[in-house]
């Protein structure tokens, strides 16, 4: 079953300033229905006087993402929040291989003695097989 | 900071300088000498760095497929084959692997490589005895095909 890898998202932001215009409408308006129509995400909203206001998404492999709102519009932070409650920790890197494995070798890997003889089947003038 | 006006606009200072040196700087980091810390030589080498990525993504299939080819020759020699008859009557057997699986075959599960060199090595006397024997002796049992249509 699907468990969602978001731990929290905090919305940070300022009672006053003008930047956080956007998050307050946000938590206003679309707050209550982001947080409805998303049940197993958990919005925590702490207005705070300090710097810029911003959206702080945990996830449960110990990643934190901070993204800054500052002077956007409650239809974007709305957008980002989807965004932060869909992905997973993992860091936004190229991946290298779409493919991993713990166990590559069944048979056990070559190494430079797999397909010589062994001291128990070699027949030499002397050596006899055991 | 808004600047609604022409005259605003040219009284204006660039602040960001410094980021949009960094934006390139930091895909220099790694060269040697004075082109990892001097913006005009980063900019050169940068720029053909990325240039020389684009273009090596084509020789990157070449580079790996001789690569797998190298492998499967060496494996197979192991096992008294050469790779062109290896491949060949592989081929033949309707074994339809490619070289990147049978290179990996051949470093993970030299077992399983061990057979398929078995089934190219008994192929390819069955071959031997169709054309030279050409008598009334019946097809050897590998040289069947199945036809999946």
């Amino acid at each position: 079953r699907y468990v969602r890898q978001l731990q929290r998202l905090q919305l940070l932001f300022s009672p006053t300033a003008a930047d956080s215009r956007g998050a307050r409408q946000f938590v206003e308006e679309e707050a209550l229905d982001f947080a409805r129509q998303n049940p197993d995400v958990v919005l925590y909203v702490s207005p705070r006087a300090g710097p810029a206001p911003v959206l702080l998404a945990e996830y449960m492999n110990g990643t934190v993402r901070e993204e800054l709102i500052a002077s956007k519009t409650s239809e974007e932070i709305k957008q980002l929040a989807t965004k932060l409650a869909g992905q997973s920790g993992l860091d936004i890197i190229r991946i290298r291989k779409p493919f991993h494995t713990d166990n590559p070798s069944i048979q056990g890997q070559w190494h430079p003695l797999t397909n010589k003889p062994s001291a128990l089947t070699v027949q030499g003038p002397r050596l006899q097989p055991q | 900071m808004v600047l609604l006006s022409a005259p605003r606009w040219l009284r204006s200072r660039l602040t960001d300088r410094f980021w949009r040196v960094q934006e390139v700087l930091k895909y220099a980091r790694h060269f040697r000498g004075r082109k990892n810390r001097c913006y005009k030589l980063a900019v050169r080498s940068v720029r053909r760095a990325f240039v020389k990525s684009t273009k090596a993504r084509r020789e990157k299939k070449r580079f790996l497929r001789a690569l797998w080819i190298t492998r499967i020759e060496a494996a197979s020699l192991e096992h008294g084959l050469k790779y062109p008859a290896f491949i060949s009557n592989l081929i033949k057997s309707q074994v339809e692997l490619n070289r990147k699986m049978i290179a990996d075959l051949a470093i993970y599960e030299p077992k399983t490589f061990k057979s398929l060199a078995a089934l190219a090595q008994r192929r390819r006397q069955e071959g031997f005895l169709a054309a030279l024997g050409d008598g009334k002796e019946p097809e050897g049992i590998f040289s069947r095909i199945v036809h999946h249509y």
